[in-house]
């Protein structure tokens, strides 16, 4: 080291400055081999596919190379904006994420709250602990749960109808006009429980003395609730729902290809299952990456902007 | 806690009623829709088909298991998918955790410009079609690798590990250098064993990740040679084609009249499940504190 420091000291210019960097880089040559791995890995897995993103340029067809292609510039942005189901497309996108962001924002928010005020720790242990079982399950597997049960020989139409309630089996799956209420309640069932925690970590970081405080000032349950324990909270609610509008295009994806049917094809298709129709399926590439380019570009900028605000109200930000 | 500061009165205690009530609709209802899964693979399918099976089996039979076990190929499919899980998460495991270690040696020059270069995919990628010529180009469609090589660094694991190496102290690592210790058995015998709990959260979350993925599987391995569990149920679920051809074989077999579509979606549910719900008491043991490891920067 003390070398190294004083032959770096006597060297000056261009060559001294290429040696010292060089001493540097032998000094962290086992951590530059391993780093070296770790940029390869990311060149080729992460940033082949963004400047993949060029073939949305050209008319590019799978086993010819891209000088082989024509260049044909925004055509493919501009032919999304003209084809007849874009705007539903996009109705289907926003209308499926804004469900999100307010039925399945609130909803956590609102458990929490209640299993803050359950008396037994050991049954709010249990109840938490069941509630987010869900999550952890695949998509296919929620499917499969849902098909069973609300199919025309399914539970829930074999209850309603020995109670008289209907007469005929409801057809929940296959009709269109059910099908936002379906995913919506398919993403709170596995959602509610693991949304909530971070709510319920954040009111156990609410000050106790508040507590104490409101009930020398003659505070009740509710009144705790909603002036200490809400108000304690709002910085975290406040964070995720503004990060949530970020996601405003991820209206989900797996749901969508699971649950939906060529029937409720008007109600279920959104842009990434649309990308993924057009691509994968039809062989579309150029197009396909065009409009998934347009929507990450989007995408990109809500979450830029919506992590502005956040920064600006609650002082907290993500990236 | 809190409950010690407020009085007990009559409209509180008519509230905890109600609310305990709600926490119990809330469980039955998340816990039901497996139970009903459970009996009606249980079930004879024939049977279930009459309709009012609610609770317990009327007729117990192994056989929707059995079937798909036998004829389903599930075996093989159980194999892959355990292969997965285990290959996947060593291997993320081993490198995420060496990327979030060489990014927190503080004297390292390449440091934040390797963080950077990570953290900007967390908010951009290419997006599904250029990710999907670049692994035909590379030539891993319809191989196991592509099951665990584009998930082997990953920036959401490599904040979550090095905010943890963050708090352990220099001199540990630093002393072992002094010692003529190199860094990768610095990482492997010093750093990695001290961080044994948030490694634990990361292999968690990479675990039920690989277990639950199957829309890679769908989209590398159309062939069906490297098929994992979920794409199997995937198949009974929705692939007609496939399962009236299961069933075409199933009614030339004596015995195996009495299966349904439906017991053997509900047989193979419950495959693919069980293992989740056995691990479930290890595993929300430590993903609890690695959600909330590293989430919020202030």
């Amino acid at each position: 080291m003390e070398i190294q420091a004083k032959t770096g000291m006597k060297q000056t210019g261009f060559k001294g400055r290429m040696n010292r960097i060089g001493k540097r880089l032998y000094k962290e040559k086992e951590l530059w081999i391993i780093n070296l791995f770790a940029l390869v890995w990311v060149g080729i897995f992460c940033y082949g596919p963004m400047y993949g993103i060029i073939y949305s340029f050209y008319d590019y067809f799978p086993g010819k190379s891209l000088s082989e292609s024509k260049f044909v510039g925004l055509k493919y942005y501009v032919e999304f904006f003209t084809l007849p189901d874009v705007w539903l497309i996009i109705r289907n996108t926003l209308v499926i994420s804004s469900l999100g962001l307010t039925i399945g924002f609130i909803a956590p928010v609102i458990l929490a709250l209640l299993m803050n005020e359950l008396r037994s720790i050991k049954f709010k242990r249990l109840v938490q602990t069941i509630s987010y079982l869900p999550h952890f399950v695949s998509w296919i597997v929620v499917a499969s749960i849902i098909f069973t049960m609300l199919g025309s020989e399914g539970i829930i139409n074999d209850v309603l109808m020995k109670m008289g309630i209907i007469h005929e089996p409801l057809k929940i799956l296959g009709e269109g006009e059910y099908f936002w209420a379906l995913l919506t309640s398919a993403n709170l069932w596995k959602g509610i429980g693991f949304s909530s925690i971070i709510y319920i970590a954040a009111i156990a970081g609410v000050d106790q003395e508040l507590y104490q405080a409101g009930a020398v000032d003659g505070l009740g349950r509710f009144g705790m609730a909603w002036h200490i324990t809400l108000p304690g909270i709002r910085p975290t609610v406040l964070l995720l729902f503004i990060l949530g509008i970020g996601t405003l295009l991820n209206a989900g994806f797996e749901q969508q290809l699971l649950l939906g049917t060529p029937a409720t094809r008007e109600y279920h298709e959104v842009i990434e299952t649309y990308v993924y129709r057009y691509g994968i399926q039809q062989g579309r590439y150029s197009f396909a990456t065009a409009v998934g380019f347009m929507s990450s570009v989007l995408g990109l900028m809500l979450v830029l902007s919506a992590n502005k605000i956040s920064k600006k109200m609650t002082g907290m930000s993500i990236i | 806690m809190r409950a010690t500061y407020v009085k007990n009165t009559t409209s509180g205690r008519i509230f905890d009623f109600f609310n305990v009530v709600f926490m119990v609709v809330l469980a039955f209802v998340m816990l039901y829709p497996f139970w009903n899964q459970l009996i009606i693979s249980f079930n004879q399918g024939s049977d279930t088909m009459k309709g009012g099976l609610y609770f317990w089996p009327r007729e117990f039979t192994l056989d929707s298991y059995s079937y798909m076990f036998d004829k389903g190929n599930l075996g093989k499919g159980a194999f892959i998918s355990v292969l997965r899980v285990v290959v996947g998460t060593v291997t993320t495991l081993f490198c995420s955790g060496l990327l979030a270690y060489i990014t927190t040696v503080r004297w390292f020059s390449g440091r934040r410009f390797t963080r950077v270069l990570f953290l900007i995919t967390l908010y951009f990628s290419g997006g599904l079609i250029p990710t999907y010529l670049l692994i035909n180009s590379l030539h891993l469609m319809e191989t196991f690798t592509v099951y665990w090589l584009p998930g082997l660094f990953s920036a959401y694991y490599m904040l979550l590990i090095s905010s943890y190496m963050y708090n352990l102290p220099e001199a540990l690592s630093e002393s072992a250098r002094i010692d003529g210790c190199g860094e990768l058995r610095i990482y492997v015998q010093i750093i990695a064993p001290l961080c044994v709990p948030v490694f634990a959260a990361v292999a968690v979350f990479s675990a039920v990740n690989h277990w639950n993925s199957w829309f890679d599987v769908m989209l590398y391995n159309s062939s069906g040679k490297w098929d994992t569990l979920q794409v199997y149920l995937r198949k009974v679920l929705l692939d007609v084609e496939q399962l009236s051809k299961l069933m075409d074989e199933q009614r030339q077999m004596e015995g195996m009249r009495k299966l349904t579509p439906a017991s053997i979606r509900a047989a193979t549910t419950m495959i693919v499940t069980i293992p989740i719900i056995l691990f479930y008491p290890f595993m929300q043991k430590y993903f609890m504190g690695g959600i909330t490891i590293g989430a919020v920067k202030e």
